[in-house]
Formats: structure tokens, C-alpha cells, sequence
């Protein structure tokens, strides 16, 4: 009766075949209307019609929305077309949000495990018993160890994720691991080596845009995402580097594909050649910077001849990328991007990055690479109480926990690769470092650490080396998570509290910095459909039953809990969360009702801020109070001051390939598969492999292939194409999933985590996730 | 809406394949989920050339609001008619579901909707329309693929990027006229 998919969906890519030849000017009669028009177009049913003003929470971006809802129910979710980051858009998944509090999947009250873990049997509990039964664990874990940093606690970022550090900081423990390390640990340690920060780039304004490993076509950030080919300049230049034709590949002017771990390579060249042909930016190096003598003298040797042999791009278009570059300097950016867990060397690609910019003058100015400015929100000054019973971090303690994950060569000096092996020179403090947690909790080394709370993250799928996180999470003896479906973590939890859906709770202010600073907040949009809540009264309601055990008071000063009881639970926990926001906007008058119209605040109308850094006096966060080009506290620390070249470390034996992770447009992370809207547009995941290689191995398009890594085998379907170098294979995150709560997802294609080896970059505690090499055959 | 003649420009060169509209178009118009139901769809057009010469395009596409509109001709109860701006619209109340219209059409634009039971399609969101709002997909393109205006109003977006640039339409030997143009 129907047709088939493949009648439907491939028909208009035939008919682009058929196009005629082009017609030059408008070419059409005219036509008179007629002057009635008497057919009803309403669609809608009969009844009331709300638009609410909110920001979208499916990824990480925070566009701006606005809710439709007819008669309660909402309807559509609109983009907010005066939002000053997401320039009026919203993507596939903002638009699929509407059917997450509608979900079957859902999870719609807190949940006890009755069977064993991971065998799917639950019993539906009160919210009362919830938190009892959570704080009764958190006082026998802390009387059992005495220590409180034997209970960690993940999250991921999020408006409401401040109010799990209350529940994180009311219990006293130290262990918390944050996505960062899986993210972009290594670009915010590169990049703030040499200015002390982590910028954004002003692509609407940007003459010459490099691309090195970003796919900003699929991984959308806004506004990124939209001003790279709606905002751009009249003849603003495209390079993208990438051992994919991404769609990003696809938009750019020149697409290298760049063999993969040797980007630094290219960019060290460019460098060569900026310097050696005096095309550098004179008066920025000496005012601004530090170190360019070193600088120079460290790239001689780099030149574009010896790139070309690393990175297999020919001598003459690197010379020619950098002369473009330098001609259009200021105005030219090398674009920082977003996740960067790639290589064990990747702080230094980054560092490398940040140099060309610097060395061209391309920093805090139109079109330039620029810092990020914020907006202040007043903070609540809480004071949590010091609890005696309270180690300090695991992955901070475990000097020598990280061996097996380190490469090998950066075990071995005498290679040199300047990079630390055994430890994480420059944690960051509340992130923590995925690997290196789980490697501790493994050897119980310094300590044991045996409670688990995991909200809004989901290790099982998104760290690599999935076998040693479910060893992890066998050690624990209380596992909890806060969630809105049965992810797969959720999944091996022995509670589950269901978390409310963006669209249905008041999140507070939250300020978004960037070159165009704005502050958010979330509404409900429509009422909680279920008994549901959020981080604000999850945590409101634990403390609440921990302070009826005088067991988790014993270690502190009974003033501290005094003060506790006053400051945090009865003036911020037990008052509305509309309070805590108004407190959190006191400094910007009319704010709060603006959030309420906009859903976003500015200052200034939101107009991009330029040069802050550049006014005399100002003093860059480096030991030398300037732009680095050596870092001074790098060579302190024992390492490369210099964005010497890395050697690649993990070589492939023959016949295998180099694994790559990316994105695409449709799916964040592991969290959206099951939406059936996304689902529709991508059921499994598929491996890319290179035409040519298929071939070699009669592998064919669209059949089933086994997948194998030093440790782990995935089944999936193959994708052949001319898209991939024939030394890489690619699949994309966020299949392959263990819980059959995602009725949807369930099973569906290949696991990242079930492949990617567990390799440290050991400066900033990053994961590694191309340093895998796999084998493939036909399933 | 008297004498205004709508039609959607599209600049696919700048297209991302990221699905936005297709998501947006289904919420809007209570399209269910499933792979046969869609107003609009984005297709990745043949990859051209040999590693590493490559070259892709991504083509968002509708209903074509056909000027001489072969579905219209082949309707046995006229449910599918032109609105005076020259927008095709399904009567849903009239449609008897003989599928000739879908024979008929070019494009494949029209499927069985169980919402309406009836065939349906793209409406340029005439709905919005009518309230001074844009359709759907229009709206929700991060780099704004698609235009949506008046063609007898010289200064809309649409009639200037017409007199501007080049443009293409889907399937011109069949003389159906298509309401969508596509700029180079």
C-alpha cells in the first residue's frame, strides 16, 4: 500500500540529475489572487496557546526556545529568533525535544533494584523512601571506610548540576569526576598554556578560517555552527584538515586529508614558514608575547619539506596555507574547536595551535581567535561545613596508578617525548581525571572508594575501555543514579531517581561566556508530567534525611553544622528556587523579568566584545604575565616549554587501522538514540571504511563486519566510501547499548567504549581516544 | 493575503545535512514517525570524485508548489487544490485516498497520513503562514537554507534573491512550474 523507504527517501537524490540547465532571473507569469480566501488553515485543536521562553538543554549549547503548548500539551518547540548565541535556530534534536517528557521510556519514579545488578528488576519506591535509603548509605559507607571521598560522585555540565556539589559538598567528598577529560581537557590546557585561557573564535567575522579535526557541520555549537555558513564574510576562506570528508570537509575550499596524530606537524610548518618568510606580526610578538626567540629557533628545523613527509600533504600547500593565513592576519582563525580527547600529545597540537594564532597577531580582535567574556551573577556564599573524615582526591593521590594507561613511549625517556608518565601534571581540581579515577578505584589505591552517584553522565558508554568500568562499578557497594531515562549506567544502579526533563523545571541563571556573553535560565514549559524531580530537590530531600543521622555530623564542629542548617538548607534548599535565581541576578535590574520573556539576558545588547586583553596594563594568567610562546611553568614542571614535535607513539601493525570518534547533527553523546524522532533519521551506527580497503577484503556495503581492538570486538554494519583515508576507520558514539530501558537504541550497532583502549594524556588528565588501532572482517 | 504568490528560494550550497527541518516539519504537522511519512527530506546527492577529490552536496526538498500541478490535474474529487497564492493544499475532508496524486507527482512528495486520513504533504506551513510566522523549516535552519516569501513583492527575500543569482528547479521537462527555486 505504502511505498518503500528506498522509493521515497532516494528519489529526489536521483532527480538532482535531472536538473535542467540553470535559468537566469525570475522568469514567472503573474498571477491574480483571488479575493476571498475562505479555506481554514488552523491545524491546531481548539483551546489555549502558550508560548514560553526557554533554552533547549539536548546537548551541551543552550539555544534559545520557545515552547508551543496548546491546551497544556506542548506542541512544537520553536527556535527563540532573538537569541544572541543560537542566532535563532534550533537543530534536530532541539526540535525532538518535544517528545522527551512524553517518552514511554521515561523513567517516572524512583526505582529499586530487587534482582541483581543489571538484571532489570525493580521496585517502585516513594520519593521518602528514596532519600532515606540513599542517606542511610552514605552514613554506612562513611562509618565503614571513615572517609568520606570513599563515595564518588560524576556529573556532567548542566544548569542544575551546582546543585548536585551541594549534595557532593554536604556529604564531605572530594571524589568528583566530571566529563571534562573525556571532552576538552587537552584544548583548555593547550590553548591556556600560552594565553591563559580557553578562546572562542569570531567565525562571522573571520577572512580565513583553519579547521584542523572539527566538524562543525554535524558537532553543532552555536554559534559556530551557524555563523560558519550563514554569517561568514563575502569570500571568507576555508581549510578544513580531517582523515574524514566531513560534512564540514564538504563546505570547505580545500580539504586536506591529513594523516591522522600529525596536525602539529602541519601547524609547526606553518609556523616555519611564517617566521623564516618574516610574515609574522612584529608589533603584536613584542608587546604581547614571550619567547619568540626560543620559538623561532625550536621550528627551524620544521620545515614544510618535513612536514610533508609526516602528515602527507605536499610541501607546497602547507607553504601555501601559510601565507594565506599570514596575508589575512588579523583576521584569520585557527580554529580551537571543541573536544579534543584525540592523542597523548595533544595539550601540545593545542599549544601549537595558540601559537600561529599568536605569532600572527590573530587574538582578541574582529574576526580574530578571542577570549571569552562573561557576565557576573551574584553567588551565594555557602559555606559547607569541614569535615575531618574527608582524603583528598584519588587521581590526584595515585602518583603511580597510571602506567598501564600511559603509552609506553612516554614511558620511555629516551624517546623524549616531554610528556609526563606518572601523573597528571595539571589536573583540573573538580573535573578529576576519568582514566586515572577508575585505575584508582581498581587498586584500591590509596584508598577504597565503593559508593557511586552518577547524574546526568553515563561512564558505561562514554568511557573508554567499558570492561574496567563495569569492574568499577562491581566494586561499589551502593550505586546511585539520577537520570530521565534507564541509560545504561542507571541500568547497573541499585537507585534510580528519576530527574525532571528540562521542559519541566526551573533551572537557574546561568551565565554562558563567549565573544557574545549572555546569561540563561530555564522555566517550565509545561507541568511535570510524572513524579519527578530535579537536582534542586533531589538534593534538598537527601540532606534533609542526612541530617537526621548523627552519624554524618561526628567529624566536623558542631558550629559548622549550625551555620550548615541555617545557611544552606533553610535559606537556599527549603526556599523556592525562584529566590536563589533573583539572588543570583541582584546586580542586573530587570533581569530576572527579561529571563522570564527571553529566556536570555545581555548586556550592552549583546554586542561581541573585542580587546579586552590587549589594553596596556592587562596581564595574560602566565607566569610572565604575557602571552607564552614558552611556558614558563611547563619547563618547571620537567616538561617541553615548547610545542616540540611528537613523535607518534602507538603505531599500528599491519593490517590494522587507526580508530576515530566523531559526531553528527542528530545525536549528543550517548543520550538522544532513543528519541524516536532522531532514531527515525539513524537506527545503528556504521563503520566507515575506505573504498579501496573494502575491496581488498571483499568487504561490501552495508553488510555486517567484525570490529577488533586490543580490548574489545563490536559487530556493525559497514558504510564503504571514499570518505575515509584507507589507513582509518570511523564509527560514531553513542551505540551499542547495554540497558533495554532505550526500547529504542537497545543493542542497536557498536559501542565506542566496548573498543577504545584506555590511553592518558598526562598533562591534563585527558583520554585518548584516537590512539586505538583495530582489525575488521567480514562478521 | 490577497495577491501575494509564495514560494521557498533555497540555497542547499550552504545546507549542513543536519536534519533540523525535517525534525521541525514533523513536530509541526503532527507527521507520526516512520520512515515513509515526511513533508520535506534532505538528501546526500552523490559523492563526486576519487580520495582525496571529493565533492558533496546536500539537498533539502518538499513539495514543489507546482504552478501547473499534475497531482491537482489527476484528483477525481478536487481535494487537492491551489490556493490563490498559488500554494497546493490537500482539502483532507474531500480526499478519498485513490493515491492517484501520488502516481502523479514528480517529486514524491505526498504520502498516507493516518492523522488526517488522507494523503498529504507540504503545506508551507499555511498556518503559520496565516499568523505572520514562517514555516517551520524555514525558521529552524541554523544557516537558513530556505527562504519563504512573496514573489509579487519585489522586496522580499525571496524576489531579491531571484533577481540576484542564478537558480535551478527540480525536474524543469516536465513543465510542472515548481514554486521552489533553487539558487547556485
Amino acid at each position: 500500500m505504502k511505498k518503500k523507504l528506498m522509493s521515497r527517501r532516494k528519489f529526489l537524490g536521483l532527480s538532482s540529475s535531472a536538473i535542467a540547465g540553470a535559468l537566469f532571473g525570475p522568469n514567472l507569469n503573474m498571477l491574480t489572487a483571488a479575493p476571498t480566501d475562505p479555506f481554514d488553515y488552523s491545524i491546531l485543536p481548539k483551546g489555549t496557546r502558550e508560548y514560553i521562553a526557554s533554552n533547549c538543554a539536548m546537548c551541551v549549547n543552550k539555544c534559545g526556545i520557545i515552547g508551543e503548548v496548546v491546551n497544556g500539551k506542548l506542541h512544537k518547540i520553536n527556535p527563540n529568533p532573538r537569541h544572541v548565541k543560537s542566532r535563532g535556530m534550533l537543530c534536530a534534536k532541539g526540535n525532538a525535544g518535544v517528545s522527551l517528557p512524553y517518552s514511554p521510556d521515561r523513567l517516572k519514579t524512583p526505582l529499586l533494584r530487587t534482582g541483581k545488578r543489571g538484571e532489570g528488576k525493580w521496585k517502585e519506591i516513594s520519593w521518602d523512601e528514596a532519600f532515606k535509603y540513599v542517606a542511610k548509605n552514605l552514613a554506612d559507607l562513611k562509618q565503614k571506610y571513615e572517609n568520606r571521598s570513599s563515595v564518588a560522585f560524576a556529573s556532567t555540565e548542566g544548569f542544575q548540576e551546582e546543585f548536585y556539589y551541594y549534595l557532593v559538598n554536604s556529604f564531605g567528598s572530594l571524589n568528583t569526576v566530571r566529563h571534562t577529560t573525556l571532552c576538552l581537557s587537552t584544548n583548555i590546557q593547550g590553548w591556556s598554556s600560552v594565553f591563559g585561557s580557553f578562546p572562542d573564535a569570531d567565525l562571522a567575522n573571520a577572512e580565513y578560517v583553519l579547521m584542523l579535526g572539527s566538524d562543525r557541520a554535524q558537532a553543532l555549537i552555536t554559534p559556530d555552527s551557524v555563523d560558519f555558513q550563514r554569517y561568514k564574510p563575502k569570500g571568507q576562506k576555508l581549510i578544513v584538515l580531517d582523515p574524514r570528508f566531513t560534512e564540514t570537509g564538504a563546505k570547505a575550499d580545500r580539504w586536506y586529508p591529513i594523516k591522522p596524530r600529525t596536525d602539529q606537524g602541519f601547524v609547526l610548518a606553518m609556523i616555519n614558514v611564517i617566521i623564516s618568510e618574516n610574515l609574522y606580526d612584529h608589533k603584536f610578538v613584542e608587546t604581547y608575547t614571550h619567547g619568540f626567540e626560543e620559538l623561532k629557533e625550536l621550528v627551524a628545523e620544521y620545515t614544510p619539506e618535513w612536514a610533508e613527509k609526516k602528515c602527507e600533504i605536499a610541501a607546497d600547500e602547507i607553504r601555501k596555507t601559510a601565507r594565506e593565513f599570514a596575508d589575512h592576519a588579523p583576521r584569520s582563525v585557527i580554529y580551537p574547536g571543541r573536544r579534543s580527547s584525540f592523542y597523548s600529545h595533544e595539550v601540545y597540537v593545542r599549544q601549537t595551535f595558540a601559537i600561529l594564532a599568536a605569532i600572527c597577531g590573530c587574538w582578541d580582535t574582529k574576526g580574530a581567535v578571542v577570549p571569552k567574556s562573561s557576565i557576573k551573577l551574584a553567588s551565594h556564599d555557602v559555606m559547607f561545613p569541614f569535615f575531618n573524615l574527608t582524603r583528598d582526591r584519588v587521581d590526584r593521590e595515585a602518583v603511580n596508578l597510571v602506567k598501564d594507561v600511559v603509552p609506553s613511549a612516554v614511558q620511555c625517556p629516551m624517546i623524549g617525548t616531554g610528556l609526563p608518565d606518572d601523573s597528571c601534571a595539571f589536573l583540573s581540581e573538580k573535573d578529576g581525571s576519568w582514566i586515572t579515577f577508575r585505575e584508582a578505584v581498581l587498586q584500591d589505591d590509596p584508598y577504597p572508594v565503593r559508593g557511586f552517584f552518577c547524574f546526568k553522565q553515563n561512564p558505561v558508554q562514554s568511557v573508554p575501555n567499558v570492561k574496567k568500568t563495569m569492574k568499577m562499578l562491581e566494586k561499589m557497594e551502593f550505586i546511585c543514579v539520577i537520570e530521565q531515562q534507564m541509560s545504561d549506567t542507571a541500568w547497573y544502579a541499585d537507585i534510580v531517581l528519576p530527574h525532571s526533563t528540562y521542559l519541566e523545571s526551573w533551572d537557574p541563571a546561568h551565565s554562558i561566556g563567549g565573544i557574545w556573553p549572555i546569561v540563561e535560565m530555564r522555566q517550565p514549559v509545561i507541568k511535570p508530567l510524572f513524579d519527578t524531580k530535579t537536582m534542586f530537590e533531589i538534593s534538598g530531600g537527601i540532606i534533609h534525611e542526612m541530617l537526621k543521622i548523627p552519624s554524618l555530623w561526628d567529624d566536623i564542629d558542631p558550629v559548622d553544622l549550625v551555620d550548615f542548617k541555617k545557611n544552606v538548607v533553610e535559606d537556599i534548599l527549603d526556599k523556592p528556587i525562584q529566590d536563589y535565581i533573583k539572588h543570583q541576578l541582584v546586580n542586573h535590574p530587570g533581569a530576572y523579568k527579561q529571563l522570564l520573556k527571553e529566556g536570555f539576558y545581555t548586556v550592552d545588547g549583546g554586542r561581541p566584545t573585542y580587546g579586552k586583553t590587549l589594553k596596556p596594563g592587562f596581564r595574560f594568567k602566565s607566569k610572565t604575565g604575557k602571552i607564552e610562546l614558552f611556558n614558563e611553568r611547563y619547563k618547571e614542571f620537567g616538561l617541553f616549554p615548547l610545542p616540540k614535535y611528537c613523535e607518534p607513539e602507538i603505531l599500528p601493525d599491519p593490517g590494522q587501522y587507526r580508530f576515530l570518534v566523531g559526531r553528527t547533527a542528530w545525536n549528543t553523546h550517548t543520550s538522544t538514540q532513543n528519541n524516536p524522532y532522531l532514531w527515525e533519521i539513524q537506527k545503528e551506527n556504521a563503520v566507515w571504511l575506505n573504498t579501496g580497503e573494502a575491496k581488498k577484503k571483499g568487504i561490501v556495503d552495508g553488510e555486517y563486519v567484525r570490529i577488533k581492538s586490543k580490548i574489545g570486538e563490536q559487530r556493525i554494519k559497514a558504510y564503504v566510501t571514499e570518505k575515509i583515508r584507507p589507513d582509518c576507520v570511523f564509527y560514531v558514539n553513542g551505540w551499542g547499548r547495554k540497558s533495554p530501558g532505550m526500547s529504542r537504541a537497545y543493542k542497536s550497532g557498536a559501542s565506542e567504549a566496548e573498543i577504545i583502549d584506555d590511553v592518558l594524556d598526562t598533562i591534563s588528565g585527558g583520554v585518548c581516544m584516537h590512539e586505538t588501532f583495530v582489525t575488521i572482517k567480514k562478521a | 493575503m490577497k495577491n501575494k504568490r509564495y514560494a521557498i528560494v533555497l540555497d542547499t550550497k550552504k545546507c549542513l545535512n543536519c536534519k533540523a527541518c525535517t525534525v521541525a516539519c514533523k513536530f509541526e504537522n503532527f507527521v507520526p514517525v516512520g520512515d515513509d511519512t515526511y513533508r520535506i527530506w534532505v538528501t546526500e546527492l552523490p559523492l563526486q570524485g576519487k580520495f582525496p577529490h571529493l565533492h558533496q552536496e546536500y539537498q533539502t526538498s518538499q513539495c514543489q508548489h507546482c504552478e501547473n500541478a499534475p497531482c491537482e490535474k489527476v484528483c477525481p474529487t478536487k481535494a487537492t487544490f491551489t490556493t490563490p497564492e498559488g500554494v497546493v493544499l490537500v482539502d483532507y475532508k474531500k480526499c478519498i485516498l485513490c493515491k492517484a496524486c501520488m502516481t502523479a507527482c514528480p517529486y514524491d512528495a505526498r504520502f498516507v497520513s493516518e492523522h488526517h486520513e488522507s494523503v498529504e504533504k507540504c503545506t508551507f506551513c499555511m498556518h503559520r503562514v496565516s499568523e505572520g510566522r514562517e514555516p517551520a523549516c524555514v525558521e529552524t535552519c541554523p544557516v537558513r537554507v530556505r527562504e519563504f516569501g512573496d514573489l509579487n513583492d519585489p522586496n522580499s527575500k525571496v524576489s531579491r534573491l531571484l533577481s540576484s543569482r542564478p537558480y535551478l528547479q527540480l525536474k524543469p521537462e516536465k513543465n510542472t512550474r515548481p514554486r521552489l527555486f533553487y539558487v547556485l
